[in-house]
């Protein structure tokens, strides 16, 4: 089966041997998760010089510098336009990078495989191999042993990112990596691919992904999309990870962005705007469970299943008063081995004291505390001792291996 | 009282984070064979060539600013850029013709550190391979970024040109005339030397590394202004340097008429200010500006290499994933090595061609890097001012008419 470079640039002959032109692309309609058909060969005319659309199904051979049509060029209905949605071989996929939905990394396109599918002429491979480079450049007798091999990536499996290419039901692949994967894919491409490829996914998963980004490609990848996807994305992050992002932007950037936040959460960012980055009162989150010391285990366990959709992680719940003091925190373990009339405050005396932290604590500090007393996650207290949030390790641990 | 100086830091911080790739760029373009070229020129034909370094300094500023304007609005590097706009064909043109460029100039550095070595009589047998271990071990397990501030710090050392310059009391007056003034004559080593140096000035890697740079330092179109900045002041500081290394060579060598074909005589001119001290002064200056070179351009030609071919690259990679980015980069460092190991080579030759080779290579990155920034559907609205254009078209143009001068003139020859 033939590839797209030994094709494009040869003559197309009709039935009669006369040469109709120059092959210059093919057209493809790009479909999730199949290889897509070619519809149309792009043909520069020789007689006038000018394009040409001919419907795949008038091609009768298709072979290696070799192009035939099953008719005559008068019998065969010739198109000038063709519909936007689709996509040339040549101009859109050649030379591009594309994501390697199996493999999980970066690659450009070194040429496209044709093969016969359903007894139709699909698109079913992208080579990323060096051979494909060579045979690009008319050099593959320089493989004269046969040492290299084909590296074909099966077209269901790839994830073109140029802007011209909308697979956006294709997105049902990469939705499946994980977030920290898709993040290191888009930290590869360039940032109007990566741009694109934040926006094909759905909300959830793009948040997700979000926050795994390097905060400079955050703040950058933000001004690409438009105030709709911000607001989308900004609305499933956590709000100390929006906090984080707004500190890197300028003052006029920062501004328009607070004002995609829904009104509860502009609020709390601006609170939490107060701490510097590298102390408590920056590190920590205000997404957490509190509840009151006289409710019953029965209760806890409702106020968790009630709210712990809107956060990431729930491995402990917090016990404060009406007015937010703070007395202790406990595990979701004691939920469950406890019985369910039990109450909150009787547990606590069982509980030794746990170590709490205070919001300009500097995180060299937060980082001693928290691996002295192993813990997951330490409250923030005011003066007062009132609850103003909670770090988990996995915050302080960022910030001490941001390149990972 | 700690949050003022917190501030002061943190202000350093970012100076250093935004001011970094034009300075470190124009920085390492006097390396070895910079420093040689200068020498040279200054010791074979005095003052007279410095109306070639006034041009090419404003070419120097224009066309990394075009780098960084690319960078900024693509967020993409320049073999990638060639290779979606160009295909396959013109991105192996031009990354063959980088890849030989820099090949001569990393030869040129690994001379370097012989030369230096040999000054204080150590062997380009044990110097070489020894310098080339190191900086792959460095760039395989250690930081480069790192390294490479050692490296930028270390090669202050050309202030030792300007105070020396200072103490020598040259005739500013001629090297004022002279820079505007220009002269030529037409036979081959005036035309090689003058070739070499456009090619230390401007060169292949330097378009290569300053879009990188700003691509992985993450910076934005706001940072167009005070980068453009960044990038004159850095053409300019380095060219500061390079008339100083010519004036002073011009007046210590030239004017006894002593040619330069061992390190050892390009180090006189420096005695006038430190004495007998100035050989290990300038095999120290010689060696670290050689190592900076040597650590940034086996990896720009693997960064460039890698993403324009598509293959995957970067040190946060293992040997598995990144073995052809490695690989690239472990050749860079070893055939040039072994070039220099070539008994009784001589080395000041090899540093002044390799600067040839890159001069007579450049108009071929030019003129891509040129067709880039000129294509709306790339750059916007950033696409070239008329000014740039100029410039830049001159520029190729100079050095293809030169190139052309110097084939004619050693085939022929004019006299």
């Amino acid at each position: 089966m033939p590839y797209l470079s030994q094709i494009v640039n040869t003559n197309v002959r009709d039935s009669a041997d006369t040469t109709v032109g120059k092959l210059v692309d093919i057209l493809i309609m790009p479909r999730p998760g199949s290889y897509p058909p070619l519809e149309y060969l792009k043909i520069k005319d020789r007689r006038n010089k000018r394009m040409i659309f001919i419907p795949y199904r008038f091609v009768q051979l298709l072979g290696k510098h070799d192009v035939v049509l099953s008719g005559m060029l008068e019998k065969i209905p010739v198109q000038e336009t063709v519909p936007n949605e689709l996509v040339g071989l040549q101009h859109t996929v050649l030379d591009q990078q594309i994501v390697d939905v199996a493999g999980i990394r970066v690659v450009r396109v070194n040429d496209v495989r044709f093969g016969t599918f359903e007894d139709r002429m699909c698109v079913v491979g992208i080579d990323v191999s060096f051979l494909g480079l060579l045979r690009r450049l008319g050099l593959e007798w320089l493989d004269f042993f046969g040492l290299l091999k084909v590296n074909l990536i099966d077209w269901r499996q790839a994830k073109l990112v140029h802007g011209l290419l909308k697979l956006k039901t294709e997105r049902l692949d990469i939705n499946e990596l994980h977030p920290a994967d898709l993040a290191n894919i888009v930290e590869d491409l360039n940032v109007k691919h990566g741009s694109r490829l934040m926006i094909s996914m759905s909300t959830d998963n793009a948040a997700k992904v979000f926050e795994e980004v390097d905060p400079h490609l955050q703040a950058i990848l933000m001004k690409y999309l438009d105030p709709e996807q911000s607001a989308s994305i900004l609305a499933k992050m956590s709000v100390d990870e929006v906090v984080d992002l707004i500190k890197m932007m300028p003052a006029d950037e920062a501004k328009a962005l607070m004002s995609y936040l829904q009104s509860a959460q502009q609020s709390t960012v601006q609170k939490l705007m107060a701490y510097k980055s590298d102390t408590a009162g920056g590190l920590m989150t205000v997404e957490y469970v509190t509840v009151r010391p006289d409710w019953t285990v029965e209760q806890v366990i409702e106020e968790v299943k009630k709210s712990s959709p809107a956060m990431t992680n729930v491995l402990y719940f917090y016990i404060t008063g009406d007015d937010g003091h703070y007395y202790g925190k406990a595990s979701l373990r004691w939920l469950i081995k406890s019985p369910s009339d039990q109450k909150v405050k009787d547990l606590l005396e069982h509980y030794p004291p746990s170590p709490s932290l205070r919001a300009d604590m500097e995180i060299d500090e937060i980082a001693r505390i928290m691996t002295k007393y192993n813990l997951l996650t330490a409250p923030v207290l005011d003066g007062d001792r009132h609850l103003i949030g909670v770090v988990t390790i996995d915050d302080v641990i960022r910030r001490l291996v941001p390149d990972a | 009282m700690r949050d003022k100086w917190l501030s002061w830091w943190k202000r350093i911080v970012f100076f250093f984070g935004v001011v970094g790739p034009g300075i470190i760029s124009a920085n390492a373009d006097n390396d070895a064979g910079g420093i040689t070229t200068y020498s040279v020129v200054g010791a074979h034909y005095g003052t007279t060539m410095l109306w070639v370094l006034l041009l090419i300094t404003i070419s120097l500023a224009i066309t990394q600013e075009m780098g960084v304007r690319i960078g900024l609005v693509t967020r993409q590097g320049l073999g990638g850029i060639i290779r979606e706009h160009f295909g396959v064909r013109w991105t192996t043109v031009a990354m063959v013709g980088m890849l030989i460029a820099n090949l001569g100039t990393i030869t040129a550095e690994f001379a370097g550190i012989a030369a230096a070595f040999s000054i204080i009589g150590v062997s380009k047998f044990i110097a070489v391979p020894l310098a080339a271990l190191i900086v792959w071990f460095i760039l395989y397990k250690g930081s480069f970024k790192t390294t490479q501030k050692i490296f930028l710090v270390f090669s202050a050392f050309y202030i030792v040109y300007i105070i020396n310059g200072f103490v020598i009391g040259p005739d500013y007056g001629e090297a004022v005339r002279h820079m505007v003034t220009p002269t030529l004559q037409w036979n081959t080593p005036f035309l090689i030397t003058m070739i070499a140096l456009i090619g230390t000035t401007i060169t292949p890697w330097g378009q290569f590394f300053i879009q990188s740079y700003v691509v992985d330092k993450g910076l934005k179109i706001r940072h167009y202004k005070a980068e453009k900045a960044e990038v004159f002041i850095g053409a300019f500081i380095t060219n500061i340097v390079s008339f100083f290394i010519i004036v002073c060579t011009a007046a210590t060598l030239y004017k006894y008429g002593i040619e330069i074909t061992d390190a050892k005589d390009a180090a006189l001119a420096l005695k006038p200010l430190v004495g007998n001290f100035a050989q290990s002064l300038f095999a120290f200056g010689l060696f670290s500006a050689s190592m900076l070179g040597a650590f940034i351009l086996p990896t720009t030609t693997s960064y460039a290499l890698c993403e324009a071919f598509g293959w995957e690259s970067g040190f946060d990679t293992n040997w598995k994933n990144g073995k052809t980015f490695y690989s690239i980069i472990l050749a860079c460092i070893i055939l040039p090595a072994i070039a220099v190991l070539v008994p009784s080579i001589s080395l000041v030759k090899i540093m002044i061609f390799s600067q040839d080779i890159n001069g007579i290579l450049l108009p071929i990155i030019l003129i891509f890097v040129m067709l880039i920034i000129n294509n709306k559907q790339i750059m916007g609205e950033h696409v070239n001012s008329r000014t740039s254009n100029i410039i830049s078209w001159a520029t190729i143009g100079f050095i293809l008419a030169a190139t052309v001068a110097l084939v004619i003139s050693s085939i022929v020859g004019f006299n």
